[in-house]
């Protein structure tokens, strides 16, 4: 039994415009994904494709207008959705805990750091002051912060980016947190911070046995640091598995475009681009999302592509999947200008 | 599945439901805006709503009470009320409208200038700014008016001008953050002269802050102007204009002839309200983070 | 940084009296004055030297505390303006405490809720009070309170005519009949206050209503914030945070709006007949008294200046961000 499943989650925006309209934005579709403890689950994608929204809607950290219109979210038994926003906010910090983009600035700039680790402790399990003083003194050595007597009593605005992002994985593992929920951890970070961040974030995991789950647009760190990945496209998953099957064998025309660009993989004089615009999130067209910009696009196209299953786990939205057939020889590379 | 609605494209439909949308993103900029015509049409057409004169008098009915024949009274020199009230709407929109157009007319250009060129001119003329605001609008306001001359047209010039840092402030903002965006790069690389380049580039995207200041500044300008009528400067008895009267009306207040003082007040509070709920309304549709729909 | 202001100030004050066609000769040597009186004062005021001698002597005399003198009450300005400054000051002080007391947690209120009832209802409220004259409404609780319930005392100064003031040792006639037991005078000048801070702080509280809102839905949505809730920290707590992370720029606005309420005060001490340094202003301006009003607009001015001294260092103390100069 996973300790996270989520099935068909749907979050719509729904507002009215100056001219008085009903829009309705379909942000999120369909999404569905699992998580076991343990494993680290990489969400990948361009901007604006959902990853971020998709964590937001695990949490409860909608804002309006947008709304969860449709699908659960089977978190360690209970449906999260089904939740009132107080119990919701008692898993959030405990058992999900998020790490995210911006550490400076999500840090209250007005509280010492050692004062915030307390209080994050003292919030949801309470108990004597000096238990939480000395459990974040620890997580502090866990993360790597050096010299944590006298660093506890620094402010958010003296820490580097590197060091802000270690207090707030710091934050995270005070609860003792079942899934952890980063997004876009290191983006912003200097590159070599990145790797240190990433590497502590998989000790971590595996020390503590948590479910994680790390959102980025960075195939790089997919590959590196990731077991499963899924990848979104306009508000859905149009591919998942494990790391090695997807990356080796993509079966979504999609996924081998991004992994074709990527500088590593590219043959000497051309250079493959994914041609065209995501699509109008208030008129999705029928059937598969990517049909405007795919070079395999037929007529069956215009259905709502099934999960086709690839191989054990690992499974594409896309009528042309082929099950475990190595990368295909493409028609034509497409490149729009 | 999604289906293509066919909705009416008429141009009437399509105003109706773009007024019905901004109504119903603003409620208080509508309401503000029927106030405003409300009294914009007693000003245009105040004799179609006065009852009497408003400047003659009826010496043997001095300080009557509200009556079927004066419906607010009459005053200490037996003048009528309501007429006056409704006359006095003349003066909330005949010194709002010039002086907000004067402090425009002002504030703008200076902005622009001195957010583009910075450097001395741009120090200078912020510090200068910074200085004025250390008094008390009010004081400000008094004092000049004192010293230059107790005229109508001494009170809008001095309201103009001492309105105007505010949208050169606003102005300035919006050109600094525009100076190092690339359309304008491109448009000095372009060799436009710099004329051209404040006023086709610049100004029509930094005007947006100031014009949604408008309202609110004519706000102020017709309730300074009225404090200073009331103050028994740059207005003078028996002009019926509305702080004029209350300043009139003052000494009647606690001897029980309220109706002479509290008309005109309520009348100016009516329209100032109306315009800061204008004003602010727009504020809110112009400005995307302050709504938070739901 | 201070000096320059300060300078820049007094040039300002300097001018602002001077700019209009006022004769400070003429009105201090009367209608029946020869040529010879008149080339006397004008001397005497320093008004035959070139303009900026006369700033040179005004800056000279001003930092040795000589302000002139008055020609309406002969006495120095100094004096006059000293006299009435705690008077005022207890009434600014009142006034914005009050308006600040229920204005910030009203703000508060609203912005965690945006777009509710309590929310429209307060932005209705607060615009409302940005349209009402204080004087106006001055003059209408005095009709109210006095005339037609006689609760409150008429609006004539800041005692009861009928009972002699306390002795003198601060200006302030409550702090001065509390310390000498005079429960006579104490009581009248508790009374007399009630309506004019009343109205002082309705029409301080909107501004403040209004900006708090503003601030605090700001701070709402910064990351600091949206961190907080995503670390399922209890609301009682991110409200904390809200509530001490808008605390600067509320405090940074709260400033400025002094400079502001001084004026509308000047107009309540007006109505009420307070006899503060406000209606000394007010009636020095209106009726020409040269020196009076520059000494006037000056110490306004000051004032100003270190209220605003005063919230760069609270600042300085609360923002572990700011560094103190």
């Amino acid at each position: 039994m996973s300790l996270l499943c989520v099935s068909d989650l749907k979050t719509h925006f729904i507002f009215r415009n100056i001219n008085n309209q009903l829009r309705e934005a379909k942000a999120l579709n369909n999404i569905s994904l699992s998580l076991d403890s343990g494993r680290i689950l990489g969400i990948v994608g361009e901007t604006g494709a959902g990853k971020s929204l998709t964590a937001q809607s695990i949490c409860g950290l909608l804002r309006p207008p947008a709304k969860i219109v449709g699908g659960t979210v089977q978190f360690d038994g209970q449906d999260l959705l089904t939740l009132s926003p107080d119990e919701l906010n008692e898993i959030r910090g405990a058992d999900i805990a998020m790490v995210v983009q911006n550490p400076r600035s999500s840090l209250d700039p007005l509280t010492r750091i050692g004062d915030q680790l307390v209080r994050i402790h003292q919030n949801h399990s309470g108990g004597p002051i000096s238990v939480s003083q000395r459990k974040a003194l620890e997580m502090m050595v866990a993360v790597g912060i050096p010299d944590p007597e006298q660093r506890q009593k620094a402010w958010p605005h003296e820490l580097s980016g590197g060091m802000a992002q270690r207090v707030l994985i710091a934050m995270a593992l005070m609860n003792e947190p079942k899934l952890l929920i980063a997004d876009e951890p290191t983006t912003g970070l200097d590159v070599t911070v990145q790797a240190q961040i990433l590497d502590l974030l998989k000790v971590l995991v595996i020390q503590f046995n948590m479910a994680s789950m790390i959102i980025t647009h960075d195939l790089g760190i997919v590959a590196h640091y990731c077991d499963d990945v899924a990848v979104m496209f306009a508000g859905e998953i149009i591919e998942q598995g494990s790391v090695c099957d997807v990356f080796l064998n993509a079966a979504h025309p999609y996924t081998q475009s991004l992994l074709a660009s990527t500088p590593e993989r590219l043959n000497l004089g051309s250079k493959p681009q994914i041609g065209g615009q995501p699509p109008d999130l208030f008129n999705l067209p029928t059937g598969c999302l990517s049909q405007d910009r795919c070079a395999f696009m037929t007529d069956i196209c215009k259905t709502t592509p099934p999960f086709k299953t690839i191989a054990d786990g690992h499974s594409a939205r896309c009528h042309h999947a082929k099950p475990n057939k190595t990368k295909t020889q493409k028609k034509g590379s497409r490149s729009d200008g | 599945m999604s289906k293509i609605k066919a909705e009416s494209t008429s141009l009437l439909n399509r105003i109706v439901n773009r007024i019905r949308g901004v109504s119903r993103l603003s409620p208080t900029a509508t309401a503000g805006v029927l106030v405003i015509l409300f009294f914009g049409v007693l000003a245009m057409f105040s004799g179609g709503f006065m009852t009497h004169d408003p400047v003659s008098s009826y010496p043997d009915r001095i300080l009557e009470a509200p009556s079927a024949e004066h419906w607010f009274g009459t005053d200490g020199n037996g003048m009528d009320v309501f007429s006056r009230v409704i006359y006095g709407a003349k003066f909330g929109f005949g010194v709002a409208i010039p002086a907000v157009i004067i402090s425009v007319l002002i504030g703008v250009p200076v902005g622009l200038i001195a957010g583009y060129r910075g450097g001395l001119l741009d120090e200078v003329l912020m510090r200068f700014f910074d200085g004025l605001r250390v008094f008390p609008s009010i004081i400000l306001a008094l004092a000049v008016v004192a010293a230059t001359g107790q005229s109508l047209i001494n009170v809008v010039l001095v309201l103009g001008f001492l309105d105007s840092p505010v949208f050169a402030r606003v102005v300035r903002s919006e050109v600094l953050a525009l100076r190092s965006s690339i359309f304008v790069e491109s448009a000095i690389a372009a060799g436009n002269p710099t004329w051209r380049i404040l006023f086709v580039h610049l100004l029509p995207n930094s005007i947006q802050g100031a014009m949604a200041q408008t309202a609110v500044r004519a706000a102020w300008a017709v309730r300074i102007s009225a404090t200073l009528a009331f103050l028994g400067v740059g207005i003078q008895a028996p002009t019926p204009e509305w702080g004029a009267m209350i300043r009139q009306g003052a000494e009647f207040m606690i001897t029980g002839q309220w109706w002479v003082g509290i008309f005109p007040g309520v009348a100016l509070i009516f329209l100032v309200f109306g315009l800061n709920l204008f004003g602010d309304g727009i504020q809110d549709v112009l400005d995307p983070r302050r709504r938070t729909e739901k | 940084m201070v000096i320059p202001l300060l300078v820049g100030v007094m040039f300002l004050t300097f001018m602002l009296v001077r700019i209009g066609g006022l004769d400070p000769v003429g009105l201090l040597a009367g209608p029946t004055a020869t040529a010879e009186e008149f080339e006397i004062i004008t001397e005497e005021l320093g008004l035959d030297q070139p303009l900026w001698k006369q700033f040179l002597i005004y800056a000279q005399n001003v930092a040795q505390g000589d302000l002139g003198e008055s020609w309406l009450s002969n006495r120095p300005v100094l004096d006059d303006i000293a006299a009435r400054s705690v008077v005022s000051l207890e009434l600014l002080f009142w006034g914005i405490g009050i308006g600040t007391f229920i204005g910030v947690p009203i703000g508060l209120r609203a912005a965690f809720k945006p777009n509710g009832r309590f929310d429209q209802s307060t932005r209705i409220l607060s615009l409302l009070g940005f349209s009402i004259p204080t004087y106006w409404l001055g003059l209408v609780m005095l009709f109210v309170f006095f005339y037609l319930l006689r609760w409150a005392p008429p609006g004539m100064g800041r005692i009861s005519l009928m009972v002699s003031p306390p002795d003198f040792v601060t200006g302030s006639y409550l702090i001065d009949s509390l310390l000498s037991s005079n429960w006579r005078a104490a009581y009248s000048s508790l009374s007399h206050p009630i309506l004019p801070v009343i109205c002082l702080a309705i029409v301080s509280a909107a501004p403040i209503i209004k900006q708090t809102r503003a601030i605090a839905l700001e701070v709402i949505s910064s990351d600091a914030v949206r961190y907080a809730r995503a670390c399922g920290l209890k609301v009682k707590t991110v409200r904390q945070i809200v509530f001490r992370n808008s605390a600067t720029p509320v405090l940074t606005f709260i400033g400025t709006e002094i400079t502001g309420l001084v004026g509308t005060m000047s107009l309540i001490e007006y109505v009420f007949a307070w006899g503060g340094l406000g209606q000394y202003g007010l009636n020095a301006i209106v009726r020409g008294d040269f020196t009076a009003v520059q000494g006037y607009v000056l110490v306004l001015a000051l004032f100003s200046v270190l209220i605003f001294l005063i919230v760069d260092i609270v600042v300085a103390l609360i923002e572990p961000r700011v560094e103190l100069n």
